[in-house]
C-alpha cells in the first residue's frame, strides 16, 4: 500500500481509485453493506443513484436552522409586541396597538425568521463541514487531484469503528480498487 | 394511427357518468332559471361566483401549459395533456358566460343608469363603459381560447406525427401568450370582480386572482391524475416522484397566495384610506369576518403545515386530500370576493350558490370527459416523454 502525507502525523483514512461511475456506485453499496459508516466517494460529476447507494444519514442542519428561525421569529415577536403593548401603547395613524396591530408585525416576523434561518444555515454548514481550513488530508494524495478530471475515489476514514488499516485496505482492493493508499494528515 | 388501450381513455370507466353530468347540468340550469325569475340579483351574484371559480381553474391550467413550454420543462410532459384538457374548457366557459350578459346591470351596478350621475363613476367612465367592457371581455376569451386551443392542437398533432416541429411551434405560442395572458388576467379580474364595487381599487387584485388560479388548477391536476391512475392508467409513467414535485408546487403556491393576499391586506390596512378600506371593512364585519378568518386559516395555515414535511408529498392519497381541501378553500375565497357585495349585512347562503356551482361544474365535467377521450392521455410522442417518466428528485 502506498502512503500519502506525513507518516508521523495521525492517520486520516484509506483511499482507493476505481474505474468508473458505475463501479463507484457498486462500491458505495458494498461499503454500506459491510457496515462502514464514515466513508465518502468522490467523482468529477454528480452520479445518479449515489445518494441512495451511500445512504448518508439525514443532516441535522435542518433542525439547527429551525431553532435559528424560531429564535428570529420570537425575537421579532418580543421586539414588536412588548414596545407596542407594554412600553408605548400609543395609537398611531388611528391604528390599534398590542395584539391588534398584528398586520404590521408580519413583515418583520417574516424577515427576521428568514434572516436568522439563513445565517444559521450558512454558519452552521461551515462549522459542520469544518470550513474554513487551509488544507485537507486528501490533498496530500497526489492521485486524488484527478478527482476534478477523470478519477473516481472511495475513502474510508480512520474514525470509523470498523476501521483497521490493513484490513480496510485489503477490502478496498477486493472491491476492485487500484492505488490503495494510506492517507496521513500533514 | 391507433392508440394502445393504456394510452386512450375508455368511457366504460365512468359508466353513465357522462350522461349523469349532462343530466345534472340540465337540472341545475333549470333550477337556476327558476331562481333567476324569482330573485335575479341573487342569481347574478351566485352565477358569477361559480363562473369565476371554474374560470380560475382553466386559467391556472393554461398558465401551467404556457410556463412548461416557455421554460422547456421536462418533468411535466407526462401530465401535460391533462392540463391542456383543462385549459381547453375556456371555449365552454365562454358559452357559460352568456347568462351574465343578460343580468349585467344587476351584477355590475355601474352599468345601471340610476348610478350614471355618480361623480366617482363619471371619473372612471372612460374605462367603465359598456362598449369597452364587452369588447374587453371578447378579447379575454379570444386570447384564452386561442392560446389554449393552439397549444393543445399542436400537442395532439404531435401524437400522430411525432414531429419535433410541434414542440417548437408550441414554444412560440407559449412565448407569444405570456404577456397577453398576464394582461387579460389582470383586466378580467378588474372588470368582472373589482368593478362589482366601482369605488374600490387594488393594484394587486389581478395577481391575487392569479395566485388562487395557479394553486387550484394544480389541485385539479392532482385529482385528475390520481383518478386516472386509480382506474389503471399511467402505470409506470407517473410515479411518486411526480407527486413529490406537485406537492412542492402546491406548497409554493399556497405560500404565494398568502404572500399576495397579505400584501394586499397589509397595504390597505396600513394606509387606511377610506376608498381602499371599504373592501375589507365589509368582509371583516359580522359573519363575513368569521369566513374571512376561516379563509386565512384554511387557505394558508392548514395546507402550509400539511405540505411542509416531505412525508405526505410523496403519497397520492394524502396529496389528494390536501388538494380537495385547497379547492374547497378556493371556493370560499371566490365566494368572499363576490357575495359580500350582494349581502352587505352578513353571510346569507342561498340555494342558488350551490345550484350555480353544480350547473357550471357538471357542464365542465362533461366537456372535460369529452376532451379526455378525444386524444391520448399523455403526449405519447413528445421528444421529452422518456425524461419526464424517468424523473428523479
Amino acid at each position: 500500500m502506498d502512503i500519502a502525507g506525513n507518516p508521523s502525523s495521525p492517520l486520516y483514512g484509506v483511499g482507493a481509485e476505481f474505474a468508473s461511475a458505475v463501479d463507484l456506485v457498486r462500491v458505495a453499496k458494498e461499503l454500506r453493506a459491510a457496515g462502514y459508516e464514515s466513508f465518502d466517494v468522490f467523482s468529477p460529476f454528480p452520479i445518479h443513484g449515489m445518494d441512495k447507494a451511500v445512504q448518508s444519514r439525514r443532516s441535522p442542519l435542518g433542525r439547527i436552522v429551525f431553532i435559528g428561525g424560531l429564535t428570529g421569529f420570537l425575537a421579532a415577536v418580543a421586539l414588536q409586541y412588548i414596545p407596542s403593548a407594554v412600553i408605548y401603547p400609543l395609537i398611531v395613524h388611528g391604528k390599534p396597538f398590542g395584539f391588534f396591530a398584528i398586520p404590521a408585525y408580519f413583515p418583520i416576523l417574516f424577515e427576521t425568521t428568514v434572516l436568522f434561518s439563513a445565517f444559521t444555515a450558512f454558519i452552521g454548514l461551515l462549522m459542520m463541514i469544518g470550513l474554513p481550513r487551509f488544507n485537507h488530508p486528501l490533498f496530500n494524495w497526489d492521485r486524488f487531484k484527478g478527482v476534478s478530471a477523470d478519477g473516481f475515489f472511495a475513502v474510508i476514514e480512520s474514525r470509523d469503528p470498523k476501521f483497521s488499516k490493513d484490513e480496510t485496505g485489503r477490502f478496498l482492493e477486493s472491491l476492485g480498487g487500484s492505488n490503495v493508499t494510506v492517507i496521513h494528515e500533514d | 394511427m391507433s392508440l394502445r388501450p393504456d394510452q386512450k381513455f375508455d368511457y366504460r370507466h365512468v359508466g353513465y357518468g357522462f350522461l349523469a353530468a349532462c343530466a345534472l347540468s340540465a337540472l341545475a340550469f333549470f333550477g337556476l332559471l327558476i331562481g333567476a325569475i324569482l330573485d335575479v340579483r341573487q342569481f347574478a351574484f351566485s352565477y358569477l361566483f361559480a363562473f369565476v371559480f371554474f374560470f380560475t381553474i382553466s386559467l391556472g391550467a393554461l398558465f401551467w401549459v404556457i410556463v412548461h413550454h416557455a421554460v422547456d420543462a421536462e418533468w411535466s410532459v407526462v401530465m401535460r395533456r391533462q392540463l391542456e384538457n383543462s385549459a381547453c374548457l375556456f371555449s365552454a366557459l365562454a358559452v357559460l358566460f352568456i347568462p351574465l350578459v343578460f343580468v349585467a346591470p344587476d351584477l355590475w351596478a355601474w352599468m345601471d343608469p340610476a348610478n350614471a350621475g355618480n361623480p366617482v363613476l363619471q371619473e372612471k367612465a372612460a374605462y367603465l363603459n359598456r362598449p369597452f367592457f364587452w369588447g374587453r371581455t371578447l378579447v379575454y376569451f379570444a386570447v384564452f381560447i386561442g392560446s389554449a386551443y393552439l397549444l393543445r392542437a399542436y400537442s395532439v398533432a404531435q401524437d400522430a406525427s411525432g414531429s419535433v416541429r410541434c414542440t417548437i411551434y408550441n414554444r412560440r405560442v407559449a412565448f407569444a401568450s405570456i404577456v397577453p395572458l398576464a394582461l387579460c388576467v389582470t383586466f378580467a379580474a378588474v372588470d368582472w370582480l373589482m368593478s362589482l364595487d366601482w369605488h374600490w381599487f387594488s393594484t394587486i387584485w389581478g395577481v391575487y386572482l392569479f395566485a388562487g388560479a395557479a394553486l387550484s388548477s394544480l389541485c385539479v391536476l392532482v385529482l385528475v391524475v390520481t383518478a386516472l391512475r386509480s382506474v389503471g392508467y399511467f402505470k409506470g409513467l407517473i410515479t411518486e416522484e411526480h407527486y413529490h414535485i406537485l406537492g412542492k408546487l402546491l406548497l409554493a403556491f399556497t405560500i404565494f397566495w398568502a404572500y399576495i393576499g397579505f400584501s394586499q391586506y397589509m397595504l390597505i390596512w396600513y394606509a387606511n384610506i377610506p376608498e381602499e378600506t371599504s373592501y375589507f371593512i365589509l368582509r371583516n364585519t359580522g359573519s363575513w369576518n368569521v369566513l374571512s378568518i376561516l379563509l386565512v386559516v384554511g387557505h394558508f395555515v392548514v395546507p402550509f403545515l400539511l405540505l411542509l414535511p416531505s412525508l405526505g408529498k410523496r403519497r397520492p392519497g394524502f396529496l389528494c386530500g390536501v388538494a380537495g381541501w385547497i379547492l374547497a378553500m378556493h371556493l370560499l375565497d371566490v365566494y368572499l370576493m363576490v357575495l359580500p357585495e350582494l349581502h352587505r349585512t352578513g353571510f346569507r347562503p342561498s340555494i342558488l350558490d350551490l345550484l350555480a356551482v353544480l350547473a357550471i361544474g357538471s357542464t365542465l365535467v362533461a366537456v372535460f370527459l369529452k376532451a379526455l377521450g378525444d386524444s391520448a392521455l399523455y403526449p405519447i410522442r413528445d421528444p421529452r416523454l422518456q425524461q419526464s417518466i424517468d424523473l428523479q428528485n
